[in-house]
């Protein structure tokens, strides 16, 4: 299901394409918010590159699960001889690439943009990435189908999932603000820990209850 | 379907113990409680704010296991009470956070702070405002029920995480039911419990009533699916 999501995603690229700009163009309008010659603080170019992140993770639910409203698709996905949870996993991990690509362009337009050039640890700081990227597309696999088929789904996903996200992106910025060279925070291990948490809780969630939100009614 | 012979009996009895609770309430909140000595007659909003503020979080933990239950046994009275909790929280949590607000201009000279409790309801607020839209949104009553069942399990699941994250990020609201009371003087504490009470069993009545209405309404529309 990943291969076959990937290759209908850039097929065309749009998929990917609106996620990327999207988010490009917040991190350069948020840029315009500081003065000239003021610097951005790591805390302020952390929250915006979550922010972005987070329109992006809805656009990409939103079109890893609007594959499958055409021909039927998502029948005989119902019909496979497979439990509805290896839907959700398959969904997530597709989700996980195309989240780590569109952050791979948002990381670079962060530094350039927001000044962001002390990384303290880049192997910590990509250990912050995925540890909160790994509870975001649980959260957005579990939830992306809520909105499958309906005419203003990406407003409605929004609205439904901004909220649940927030202790996780709490965890990001300040875990973000710390690697990008910001103050020590003593605490940086129980944001870690809330991270874990929130991605351990959602994803037990997810296994037990996504079939209730996939299936056929 | 739910015995509407039992409820059309107890919810008259709750509304009108509810009101008399709330009537004498008033008198101890005004005439019973002391004036507090530095913010003066402001803090007796706190004897609004803080029910508000309870039946408010026991609302959201009612659609959790009201939620819960539906996704096990499928029964509809299950997915409306739902539906009555999360509006009745969303009021009352929406009250809690206007009274709390006005509190904290009076006592902290600031409308809002980033304090657990606050930001704890306020994210609440928003996720339930967000599961009654949804409801609004998905044409398909059984998928829909379904949908906003999960939704309602996965948003209480998110509450210690929220209030923790909140609590690390910084904290000045003051702990009402700490160790030793919360520095609260016992006629205070009296009229406080006395409120609270008075609102459980207000807030009770309206769960049942409106449970009730949304269970004719489905009633009248199935008489007219053909």
């Amino acid at each position: 299901m990943t291969s076959k999501d990937l290759k209908l995603i850039f097929s065309d690229g749009s998929g990917i394409i609106q996620p990327i700009l999207l988010g490009l163009i917040l991190v350069f309008v948020f840029s315009l918010s500081t003065p000239i010659g003021e610097e951005v603080s790591a805390q302020a170019a952390a929250s915006i590159f979550w922010l972005a992140t987070s329109f992006a993770l809805i656009l990409v639910f939103n079109t890893l699960y609007s594959i499958e409203e055409t021909n039927q698709a998502r029948t005989g996905l119902l019909l496979s001889p497979m439990p509805l949870q290896h839907v959700w996993i398959s969904k997530a991990f597709t989700g996980l690439i195309l989240l780590l690509l569109a952050q791979l362009f948002f990381f670079p337009a962060i530094i350039v943009f927001l000044g962001q050039e002390n990384v303290a640890d880049w192997w910590a700081l990509l250990g912050v990435i995925l540890l909160v990227d790994w509870g975001l597309v649980a959260v957005g696999s579990l939830l992306g189908a809520v909105s499958q088929g309906h005419a203003s789904r990406d407003s409605l996903l929004s609205v439904v999932i901004f909220p649940l996200l927030i202790p996780l992106l709490l965890a990001g910025i300040r875990m973000g603000a710390h690697l990008l060279g910001g103050a020590d925070d003593e605490s940086l291990s129980s944001w870690a820990g809330i991270a874990f948490s929130f991605g351990a809780v959602f994803t037990g969630a997810a296994i037990i209850l996504f079939p209730f939100v996939y299936n056929e009614y | 379907m739910t015995d509407h012979s039992m409820t059309a009996k107890i919810i008259p009895a709750l509304a009108i113990t509810g009101a008399a609770g709330l009537v004498i309430a008033q008198y101890f909140i005004w005439v019973y409680a002391p004036v507090e000595a530095t913010m003066g007659i402001l803090q007796k909003i706190f004897y609004f704010h803080l029910p508000l503020a309870w039946w408010g979080l026991i609302s959201f933990f009612i659609v959790f296991c009201a939620s819960l239950v539906f996704l096990i046994t499928k029964k509809p009275v299950m997915d409306r009470l739902a539906q009555t909790a999360a509006e009745m929280g969303l009021l009352y949590s929406g009250l809690a956070l206007i009274t709390g607000s006005l509190w904290a201009r009076a006592a902290w000279n600031t409308w809002w702070t980033w304090d657990p409790r606050l930001s704890t309801t306020l994210v609440m607020w928003f996720i339930y405002a967000g599961y009654l839209a949804l409801r609004q949104s998905i044409d398909n009553p059984q998928k829909m029920r379904a949908v906003c069942a999960v939704l309602g399990v996965v948003a209480f699941l998110n509450v210690p995480l929220v209030f923790l994250s909140a609590r690390m990020w910084r904290s000045i609201h003051p702990a009402v039911f700490g160790s030793g009371g919360g520095g609260l003087e016992p006629e205070m504490m009296t009229t406080l419990l006395v409120c609270i009470f008075a609102w459980g069993i207000l807030t009770i009545g309206i769960l049942l009533y409106r449970v009730r209405q949304l269970d004719i309404k489905d009633r009248i529309k199935s008489l007219f699916v053909y």
